[in-house]
């Protein structure tokens, strides 16, 4: 009870100090708390990539305080945290002492951040960042990142970076299937016809052909100690993609040729990062690409509605790496659709670390695993407070939402690379 | 009834049994819902399926039944069964477009719009024309994002059932931006039919273009069916504030379909949009039933007309006509609009008489307190006004500026607020300012009032000019974060986000603790585009 109440008295009192423009600058350490007394969650990230990007000393402090941060306490890192509204606490050495103390006692765990990845989103020149959750909180957080697409990645540009995103392309080049319900819309045919342009310029004989070959540069770029985060369809097609690399997966009406009839037997799973043994949906009239995605939204005899899905709660010390990838201030987090929202726990490859699922499904929200000298993550659906995104509805204001558990996860994806691989204790 | 009372006390196992009872004494639409609803509550409307069938070889033709079985079917995704029971409802009913539009609309739902555009199809061929498919084939352009295929679809559907401009409006809704006008010409297409104005005019509202609403309704021949459109569009503008359209869509309402009600709704948009002339010809006395009915209804909105053209003479005089049928209450109020007539009129001491007329209610209220704000008695003007039953945000900006003001007397701050009251608004800011250099205590409120005033009239330059005095001479001052404010918000309006941005990082690092500090960094994001702006 006395510990309980120092605690609650220990946050008050951080929470009246964080008015810093007004307080003398006499602490060495600005930790920045990721619980509840957080005002805004994702600019926190934005201000500690941007101080480990400035070479100051930054540490992540797991499963304290919701995942807090430790940064240097300079004027220019108040200024910023006054500016954008992130609650930042002052401490001095003896208050550092007591936290390290606290953290050696529990499931807790200092990980030095050391170097700000190189961030390249796969997303078109002239796509608008809105629709694309995870450029959505790059921007909102403050995090600098350099749009690349089909031309820079055969040009081979994928070397220059360290982490790369994906959100809902579709790598086995059929458009997510689309043309099923919009076949005439403007924006459809539009896309049809740059992709087209592009495969021919690239010298492929097909859409599929070339999105093939991307995802082949993705995957080696992943082999050879890249950082991968994939959303929603671009997790599950970029898997299909990579096994079918010999095979012709793709409907009639995106290569002129129907799907090879024995493909589901051809796949080649070996190669793939994340599942194995999954099924292709041969009907080019289903708008669904395999049976990977649990929830199957745009069918509508097999849609499973959204429930929540849970956050496992690894060990900071033995596991950091699944621990950062999960640190948030709430542990339940409201499940959300995207072309790809789940995946089946069938066709996950033994390996794959589960970080997130829902009770009881047959499905799984949010995996991550190695792949020779890297790492990928994917996280199912499409935007964390836009449950039931569709094509054509507003933007997200992050704004209205910067205490989203949800997209803490992708900007945790973000900073991971950052940490300071330790060796483990044998 | 017993089957519906048992059905709302959850019962549904009961309420079935009575339900199918009474379907077997006579088919009546009533049991056959009722037994669709309880079944599909105990999650057995399967069970639905034989008592269908056996109703559909009774009555082939009865559309009802055939409806209930395509939704069953639906409910139990049973596709299969689902196509079947369509093909044997359009055999069974060759020249009929329900089955079509009914199996069309239940694809559309399942999110398949290939398959109902060939329902579509086959009901054009079937039925010898598309025209009794428009409003299924309207929701499936709109599914598949063919916004002008859509609309061209609705109008013609909307001709015949105007009732669906709002499912046509809910429909278009979700238009890119770039195609909204194309959408707007094909509703308006000549001639002007009430249902295709009446989409037009919800979806210019959805589109935040409140004028282009009622343009599209203005054409509209005056009849009856007009009338009605013209009124619930004026009296949602009303509720919304949106006076001047209020008082055009009501008035267009008034010339067809004269009523008393109307006439008050249109006076009082008028009134509020600020064309005060119009009450006399919107909602003459002549209207009203008799004396008392225009004393309660007309009066203080003609009252209020003429102290808004400062008619004190033509006010006192009506007020006077009608003082035996005013109630106590509205004689107070009356007693106040006739005080501020005076006062526009630029008699005082008329004003003065007028409240002390109405008794001690109206001698003590904020209107007595105004008359010695304007009068430069800050003493009297202090005791009144604090005193105040009904607060608004004018009186909350003159008791800040009466409270940082020190002594009793100030006639040229009085002057100022005085010159404001008689809507001369560009020589009330300019007294304002003089009234800043006499009063130094109280300066940069008065000269942000100067610069709110100077805003509100357009004039952006002295406007700006006043914010940056505040912001550079006053820099300490609570006002100082509203001018940096503003001063940031013009430049970002202006197109210099640089500007904008240091203006913002300056206010929200040098007064951390302001109520304004989440609206400026509000504005820091939009001035870097980190958010989107719409």
């Amino acid at each position: 009870m006395m510990s309980q109440l120092a605690t609650a008295l220990r946050r008050l009192g951080a929470a009246i100090v964080f008015l810093l423009v007004a307080t003398p600058a006499v602490a060495q350490r600005l930790l920045v708390p990721m619980d509840d007394a957080q005002t805004d969650h994702l600019k926190a990230y934005g201000l500690t990539y941007n101080a480990i990007k400035a070479g100051l000393q930054s540490e992540w402090l797991l499963n304290y305080r919701g995942g807090a941060f430790l940064l240097p306490d300079t004027p220019e890192l108040r200024k910023r945290a006054a500016l954008d509204g992130i609650a930042v606490e002052p401490v001095n050495d003896a208050q550092l002492a007591s936290i390290r103390h606290e953290m050696a006692g529990g499931n807790m765990e200092a990980v030095p951040l050391e170097k700000a990845p190189r961030i390249a989103v796969y997303t078109p020149r002239d796509a608008q960042p809105w629709d694309d959750a995870v450029t959505l909180a790059l921007n909102y957080a403050g995090i600098d990142f350099t749009p690349v697409y089909d031309d820079e990645v055969e040009r081979g540009d994928l070397s220059r970076f360290d982490w790369l995103h994906l959100h809902h392309e579709d790598f086995t080049g059929q458009y997510n299937k689309f043309n099923l319900g919009y076949r005439d819309a403007p924006w459809f045919r539009a896309l049809v016809a740059t992709s087209t342009d592009a495969a021919r310029r690239l010298g492929f004989p097909s859409v599929p052909a070339l999105k093939k070959d991307v995802a082949e540069h993705i995957r080696q770029f992943v082999d050879r100690g890249g950082f991968l985060f994939a959303m929603c369809g671009a997790t599950e097609t970029l898997e299909l993609a990579i096994a079918g690399h010999d095979v012709d997966i793709a409907g009639e009406f995106a290569d002129g040729t129907p799907m090879d009839p024995e493909a589901d037997a051809k796949m080649n799973w070996s190669r793939t990062l994340a599942f194995r043994n999954a099924h292709l949906e041969r009907s080019p009239y289903v708008n669904s690409m395999s049976d990977i995605d649990g929830h199957q939204v745009n069918v509508p005899g097999r849609r499973q509605p959204l429930g929540t899905f849970t956050l496992f709660n690894f060990s900071a010390k033995f596991d950091p790496v699944p621990s950062m990838l999960v640190q948030d201030h709430r542990s339940v987090i409201s499940d959300f659709y995207g072309v790809t929202t789940s995946f089946m726990k069938s066709t996950l490859k033994p390996g794959d670390v589960v970080l997130a699922s829902e009770e009881g499904a047959p499905w799984v929200k949010y995996i991550h695993g190695d792949y020779g000298k890297g790492t990928w993550t994917y996280l199912g659906g499409h935007d964390p407070e836009d449950a039931q995104h569709a094509i054509g509805n507003p933007p997200t204001d992050l704004s209205l939402h910067k205490n989203s558990p949800g997209y803490r996860l992708i900007l945790n994806n973000v900073l991971f690379p950052a940490a300071k691989k330790k060796p483990l204790k044998t | 009834m017993r089957a519906l009372d048992l059905e709302n006390e959850s019962k549904f196992r009961e309420a079935a049994a009575l339900f199918r009872q009474a379907l077997d004494a006579k088919p009546t639409p009533g049991a056959l819902l009722g037994l669709e609803r309880v079944y599909a509550e105990l999650r057995i409307s399967d069970s639905l399926l034989p008592t269908l069938d056996s109703l559909i070889a009774r009555e082939p033709h009865e559309q009802l039944y055939r409806s209930v079985k395509l939704r069953t079917l639906q409910l139990l995704g049973r596709q299969a069964a689902l196509r079947g029971a369509f093909e044997e409802w359009a055999a069974a009913t060759p020249r009929d477009p329900t089955p079509y539009r009914e199996y069309a609309r239940i694809l559309i739902q399942l999110g398949q719009p290939a398959a109902a555009d060939s329902v579509v199809q086959r009901a054009s061929m079937a039925l010898g024309g598309s025209s009794q498919m428009d409003y299924e084939t309207a929701q499936l352009r709109a599914a598949e994002g063919r916004w002008e295929a859509s609309a061209q679809s609705w109008r013609r559907a909307l001709v015949t059932a105007p009732q669906l401009a709002a499912a046509a409006a809910y429909a278009l809704a979700p238009t890119p931006t770039a195609s909204r006008e194309s959408i707007r010409q094909i509703l308006l297409l000549p001639p002007a039919d009430v249902g295709p104005r009446c989409a037009a005019a919800e979806l210019s509202l959805n589109w935040g273009d409140a004028p282009g609403a009622w343009e599209a309704l203005r054409a509209l021949p005056p009849d009856t069916a007009s009338a009605s459109a013209w009124t619930e569009f004026g009296e949602r503008a009303l509720a919304e504030e949106r006076y001047a359209i209020a008082r055009d869509a009501l008035s267009s309402a008034l010339r067809v379909r004269a009523s008393p009600d109307l006439a008050v709704e249109a006076a009082t948009a008028a009134l509020r949009a600020g064309t005060p002339s119009a009450v006399f010809t919107l909602a003459p006395l002549s209207m009203a039933s008799d004396s008392a009915h225009a004393a309660a209804q007309f009066v203080p909105l003609h009252v209020a007309a003429l102290a808004a053209l400062g008619q004190g003479a033509e006010a006192d005089a009506l007020v006077k006509h009608y003082d035996r049928w005013l109630a106590p209450g509205a004689r107070t109020a009356v007693a106040k609009m006739l005080a501020t007539a005076w006062v526009r009129s630029g008699d005082l001491g008329r004003a003065r008489d007028a409240l002390r007329a109405a008794g001690p209610d109206a001698d003590s209220s904020d209107a007595a307190g105004w008359l010695a704000l304007y009068e430069g008695r800050l003493g009297d003007a202090r005791i009144l006004m604090r005193g105040v039953r009904e607060p608004g945000p004018e009186l909350a900006v003159a008791l800040g500026i009466v409270a940082r003001t020190r002594g009793d007397s100030a006639p040229t701050l009085g002057n100022a607020f005085l010159t404001l009251a008689r809507g001369d608004s560009a020589s009330a800011a300019t007294r304002f300012v003089a009234a800043a250099a006499e009063h130094p205590e109280a300066a940069s409120s008065l000269l942000l009032l100067a610069a709110r005033i100077n805003a509100a009239r357009g004039d952006e330059s002295a406007a700006l000019a006043l914010w940056q005095r505040i912001v550079g001479d006053y820099a300490d001052s609570p006002e100082a974060v509203e001018g940096e404010l503003e001063w940031a918000r013009l430049l970002r309006r202006r197109g210099d986000r640089a500007g904008a941005i240091a203006h913002l990082e300056h206010l929200i690092l040098s007064a951390p603790q302001s109520a304004l500090v989440p609206q400026a960094r509000r504005e820091l994001e939009l001035a870097k585009g980190t958010v989107p702006s719409s």
